[in-house]
């Protein structure tokens, strides 16, 4: 699973609001879908669980489930309160955990 | 006289004609299949709220297109207006898609950190169908909102 986190705006100080995007390279399968060829049902395989933390300390936790889309985008928002690292595990129905982080450098 | 019994007869027609589709979807509805986590709104809506009441409220907003041409990837964004301070915030946002096999999307828990609640993704909608969303406050009341999405293909196959 790749992952990356995006913070909008670029430009932000302290006590600002911003939108944090964590997007996940997934496949994000149902278990419902057949394969064109074989005629097999394709297992399940889904994010089923994101926890965002700010300095170890959880900002957003999430359980999620097949139906959201393939490669799916989380947004939330997230007040600046200093600088430090915002941190996201994400984990999927297979066991597959993904740490990824980003530092939070607010300008002022 | 003629064209009043030709009317007649093409109404008698089209009254057949949809007959037949309601048979053809009985038939579909038998053969669907069921995924791993196949849950209905009722007790999805239960689990969440224990029991209490969901009253649709302005305060939430729930943004999705009304058309959607590909069912497969659907914008979805919520926001509960809220000060988010340490005694009064939004919990949790839940999005539900009514008619998935598995109606739940996410269950995301906020806390006052945020600063702001909101929640934005993309999710799969297998029909036409509404898409609901439930905002779970500090309080104990559960808010929500909907919306009907028209779907012209379907995400999930």
């Amino acid at each position: 699973m790749k992952t990356l986190i995006k913070i909008k705006p670029k430009d932000y100080k302290v006590g600002d609001i911003v939108k944090v995007d964590f997007m996940a390279m997934h496949p994000m399968e149902s278990g419902m879908r057949k394969d064109k060829d074989t005629g097999q049902v394709i297992p399940a395989h889904y994010i089923n669980e994101v926890n965002f933390f700010f300095n170890d300390k959880v900002l957003t936790k999430m359980v999620t489930w097949e139906s959201l889309s393939v490669n799916p985008v989380l947004s939330i928002s997230m007040k600046v309160s200093g600088s430090g690292t915002l941190k996201v595990l994400a984990k999927d129905n297979k066991g597959d955990n993904v740490e990824s982080s980003v530092a939070i450098t607010p300008k002022g | 006289m003629e064209r009043r019994s030709f009317l007649k007869g093409f109404g008698a027609v089209s009254v057949c004609a949809a007959l037949v589709p309601s048979i053809v979807s009985a038939a579909d509805e038998a053969k669907k299949v069921s995924g791993p986590n196949e849950m209905s709104v009722e007790s999805a809506l239960a689990a969440i709220t224990g029991g209490k009441p969901v009253t649709l409220s302005s305060k939430v907003s729930l943004s999705a297109p009304e058309i959607a041409e590909n069912g497969a990837v659907v914008p979805v964004k919520v926001s509960v207006e809220s000060p988010m301070s340490a005694k009064d915030y939004v919990k949790a946002i839940h999005i539900f898609a009514t008619k998935n096999n598995n109606v739940r999307c996410a269950n995301v828990y906020l806390t006052p950190a945020n600063g702001e609640a909101s929640f934005g993704t993309r999710i799969k909608l297998g029909a036409t169908q509404d898409v609901l969303a439930v905002a779970e406050m500090s309080n104990g009341t559960f808010l929500s909102a909907k919306q009907n999405v028209k779907v012209t293909i379907g995400g999930c196959g």
